[in-house]
């Protein structure tokens, strides 16, 4: 993403979407806009006439919830390891820091499942890998802590 | 019978891109029209499920290519129709109103703007100012992780109040700011703590320039504590006038 903005010039502002090739569009901004709106008209619900089979594709709206707060938390305290704090966190705290950062993917979009989901039904394209693995590091600190 | 996709709608004489390309097996996109409204439409894959990440960016990398050159009602994903239905059903019942749209709509595209707590600044901020959280923040740090697991849920919870109230007023400012090159907005509450605003906004095409040099100064105002992220220009998504309903 960072990436993106400076080749679009502007320096402040990723961009994406749209017709300039969309380059940088993510696949829950594309989900956001085509789901979700859009003109709706009832003859499209007939369209199990027409034989086709839609993938259901969920896009609920994730709420803040007690693994919201313990992310929150987490983010606090991990501050520490570059502020101005009194030190003492050793390589451990250092690793686990680093995993939940990569973490972060978990929670942080309303329409993660929807990708995921979408994610599932195509094996090997690159760009939907990087959305997807995200899941993995957190639940693996999850273990760690129950 | 064949499935037919409808991709948006269009007004009869709007000259399409030449180069989309659609979900179907072939790939083509083309236009079928009646009286003063064209369905831009495609084939439809009949050997698998409509769905697929493939499908969804098609669709919509169709519906914004048209955008950029002319005015566009984009359909929800998926809409599919039987080809003889594309007239009979689609078009011709709804003409009118999808007329009313497209004038509504003409010569205006949509940009989302979507803005994102830089989230150590804000923590780090929020820490300092709050003796409350700060003090518990305190506490955490002397105790084992599992003794301090319901003071880390309300340091959680206290840190989320404070970023959401921050972002109501941070919000307002940014809508304010970017809100007087758009004709309207539409703002979307925000789902995550750390999330400013989700707002689409539509901008007369000759604006387009103005509003993007606005959003981009906003940006750098902003660059240390809030990231930006404009997608577009698009269809006009956010701005479908539902009329169909009462109908």
């Amino acid at each position: 993403m960072t990436l993106a903005t400076q080749t679009q010039g502007g320096g402040h502002v990723d961009r994406g979407g749209g017709s300039g090739g969309g380059g940088s569009s993510g696949l829950a901004d594309v989900v956001e806009l085509i789901l979700d709106k859009g003109l709706v008209i009832d003859v499209f619900v007939r369209v199990s006439l027409v034989g086709i089979e839609i993938l259901t594709i969920d896009a609920r709206i994730v709420v803040a919830s007690v693994d919201t707060f313990l992310r929150f938390a987490e983010a606090t305290n991990r501050l520490d390891l570059y502020g101005a704090g009194k030190g003492g966190k050793d390589i451990t705290e250092l690793t686990q820091g680093i995993m939940e950062g990569g973490a972060k993917g978990k929670t942080s979009g309303v329409l993660d499942a929807a990708v995921d989901k979408v994610g599932e039904l195509l094996g090997g394209n690159d760009e939907e890998r990087e959305e997807a693995p995200r899941r993995r590091p957190r639940q693996r600190t999850r273990e760690r802590e129950g | 019978m064949s499935a037919t996709y409808v991709y948006g709608l269009v007004s009869a004489d709007a000259e399409l891109p030449e180069d989309l390309v659609g979900l179907g097996p072939s790939g083509k996109v083309t236009t079928i029209a009646h009286e003063s409204v064209a369905a831009i439409v495609g084939d439809v894959p009949l050997d698998r499920p409509l769905g697929t990440r493939d499908d969804l960016v098609a669709h919509e990398g169709v519906v914004d290519a048209v955008a950029a050159v002319t005015t566009v009602l984009p359909m929800r994903f998926p809409a599919v129709v039987e080809e003889e239905g594309v007239v009979e059903e689609l078009l011709a019942p709804h003409h009118d109103q999808f007329v009313r749209a497209l004038e509504q709509l003409e010569g205006k595209i949509q940009y989302t703007l979507k803005g994102t707590y830089e989230q150590d600044v804000l923590l780090r901020e929020i820490v300092e100012e709050d003796a409350g959280i700060r003090e518990l923040h305190e506490r955490i740090r002397e105790l084992p992780e599992d003794a301090a697991y319901y003071d880390r849920v309300e340091l959680g919870e206290r840190i989320v109040k404070a970023l959401e109230q921050r972002r109501d007023v941070d919000a307002a400012d940014v809508l304010e700011r970017i809100g007087e090159y758009a004709v309207d907005v539409s703002a979307t509450t925000p789902t995550q703590p750390e999330d400013v605003v989700n707002a689409a906004f539509l901008v007369d095409r000759e604006a387009a320039e103005e509003f993007e040099d606005a959003v981009e100064e906003l940006g750098a105002d902003t660059s240390e504590w809030l990231r930006l992220r404009l997608l577009g220009p698009l269809a006009p998504y956010d701005f479908i006038p539902q009329d169909d309903r009462t109908e």
